[in-house]
């Protein structure tokens, strides 16, 4: 009854607004669906019509050594970002949630700051900051601290939104059966926020891998990230060769989504 | 009940001195690595331009006279303003019916409808860029299409102007409007516009005077996200702007990997964010007395 007087009829304003929301959908998903159709296409140039189905763009680019040193490479700072932020990600959110009592609201603040602010600023100031202080960006640990600065607050605010809907008289109840309070963090607190994790390392893994201009000012000579690869690489061609190395990044992240969608769900994400 | 209560808070209490060795690690990455470089933007902003370091010994002023003096990067910032200022609009006018339709779904679809929405986000800035590149060429899939239907002969100029900058700027960030104003519909409860229309007003008057004051909050924080990101945004512009779409960010690059300008390239960037944060705060005083209004 409720049903009938909140409308359910169908009018015309209904369709129009139906097949509103549709063609944005389109919108938001062709993009992506071409590069993919395209990268699996025969032709030599990145346009319609399609010519067949074929493989060889990913072969040229699984023979290209820069495409696989750089894939590499964004794997490996995407890996160390991931590892240092799941622990001390982690732990701040736990101290944040428990302990902060006077500068919680500062801290929250401070640790979601690199989400907040411009990329392109943040990579300006640890450009300037690594001269003046002698680091440089003669080597990885740069670029590598940059990641890990501004993947930070993925995985700090997942931790902390799981935190947040956990019950504490668990822990409670374990400690007053006399269990320690490490005991009682491995057998009771970090189970109940695994997800809250899984999802946040998932989140700073594939951020830390698409994200650019991080890369662009603070990369040492010669060692470029995939992202950075793929620019360079579409200053002087523009062929389906580029279009596999983005299809293979798409399927990177939808493979993230789908674990997370089956793991604890999408709707459970931070940022 | 109030025994096992005490427990823990004075578990907790005696616990906290000894905890704080847990944000430590976090709050030197933040400190170290993040606060501490914004301020060497500054510095670096005074410093005397010099052709044999990367800055000379004094200090100076120089850099924002002569940025501020400028008419070709007055420019570049109406620009990078007038597109982000788009960008935002378009978003909005985009996102909302999606939103809307996400918050009201009851459908099996909807987590589908969900990775649509989310996907975009979590694919690469470069790949979503080069994508658009393909739609907006020369030859692109955009003037095939268009040739096909025989709308026209020749093909549009898309890209390499602020017209493929704006398009694809406004799919690179759709998302961060329609998540935040997602959040703040579905927290509406429904019992308001069923007891508007309930008390006979139709549903264009309940979406008007009920749904659209409520979902201020949400317009509000995802307009300030849209707005900010794509006025700072480089790969974009970088990529499809050419010389015509050139904006403040690309400008700054180039200032600092280019021709090696330290000093005025962080007086560029200062400049930026300052009107940036000049344009939040306005829009965040005009938007104040619409808010004002709501419970």
């Amino acid at each position: 009854m409720t049903g009938a007087s909140c409308g359910v009829e169908k009018t015309i304003w209904d369709r129009l607004f139906t097949s509103l929301v549709a063609a944005i959908y389109i919108f938001l998903m062709f993009p992506i669906v071409l590069v993919v159709l395209l990268s699996f296409n025969s032709g030599e140039f990145l346009a319609f019509p399609l010519e067949g189905f074929s493989l060889r763009w990913f072969e040229a680019l699984f023979s290209n050594k820069r495409f696989l040193d750089a894939t590499l490479y964004s794997i490996q700072i995407a890996a160390v970002s991931t590892i240092v932020n799941g622990v001390i990600g982690t732990l701040a959110a736990i101290y944040v949630a428990r302990y902060a009592k006077v500068a919680r609201d500062f801290m929250r603040l401070i640790m979601t700051a690199p989400l907040l602010v411009p990329e392109i600023l943040t990579a300006i100031a640890l450009l300037f900051y690594f001269y003046e202080i002698r680091i440089g960006t003669d080597y990885s640990i740069g670029i590598q601290i940059g990641h890990i600065v501004v993947t930070f607050p993925y995985v700090f605010l997942n931790v902390s939104s799981a935190l947040f809907n956990f019950d504490r008289s668990q822990e409670e109840a374990a400690r007053s059966l006399g269990a320690s309070g490490w005991m009682t963090f491995r057998r009771v607190t970090l189970p109940a926020i695994k997800p809250g994790i899984i999802t946040g390392c998932l989140f700073a893994f594939v951020i830390s891998f698409d994200i650019f201009n991080i890369s662009l000012l603070l990369k040492s000579l010669g060692k470029n990230t995939l992202p950075l690869e793929l620019f360079d690489y579409l200053r002087f061609n523009f062929d389906p060769t580029a279009a596999a190395i983005a299809s293979l990044s798409i399927f990177m992240t939808f493979t993230a989504i789908l674990i997370i969608d089956r793991t604890v769900g999408l709707r459970s994400l931070r940022f | 009940m109030s025994a096992l209560e005490a427990v823990p808070r004075i578990e907790s209490r005696s616990n906290r001195g000894s905890a704080t060795w847990m944000v430590v690690p976090a709050l030197v990455l933040l400190i170290g690595f993040f606060a501490l470089p914004y301020l060497t933007i500054i510095t670096m902003s005074l410093r005397e331009a010099s052709t044999r370091a990367v800055y000379g010994e004094g200090l100076t002023l120089s850099h924002y006279t002569t940025a501020l003096g400028d008419f070709y990067i007055w420019g570049i910032l109406g620009r990078t303003l007038l597109i982000g200022a788009t960008v935002t609009v378009l978003s909005l006018l985009l996102g909302y019916p999606v939103a809307y339709h996400l918050a009201k779904s009851r459908s099996r679809w909807t987590s589908l409808l969900y990775i649509f929405v989310l996907s975009p986000l979590l694919v690469g800035l470069v790949v979503r860029t080069f994508a658009w590149m393909i739609i907006l060429s020369n030859n692109g899939v955009a003037n095939q299409a268009l040739k096909a239907i025989g709308l026209i002969t020749f093909p549009l100029q898309l890209m390499n102007n602020s017209l493929g900058v704006t398009i694809a700027l406004t799919h690179v960030f759709l998302p961060f409007i329609i998540l935040p104003l997602l959040g703040n519909l579905q927290a509406i409860s429904p019992d308001l516009a069923m007891a508007s229309r309930s008390l006979g007003a139709s549903r264009m008057r309940t979406f008007w005077k009920v749904t659209l004051p409520l979902s201020m909050p949400g317009i509000q924080a995802g307009t300030i996200l849209v707005f900010v990101l794509s006025i700072s945004a480089y790969v974009t512009p970088a990529m499809l702007g050419g010389t015509g779409g050139r904006t403040m960010s690309v400008l700054v690059v180039q200032y600092l990997v280019d021709n090696f300008r330290w000093p005025a390239g962080a007086a560029l960037a200062i400049i930026m964010a300052a009107v940036a944060v000049m344009f939040v705060g306005l829009y965040l005083k005009l938007t104040a007395r619409a808010m004002r209004r709501l419970p």
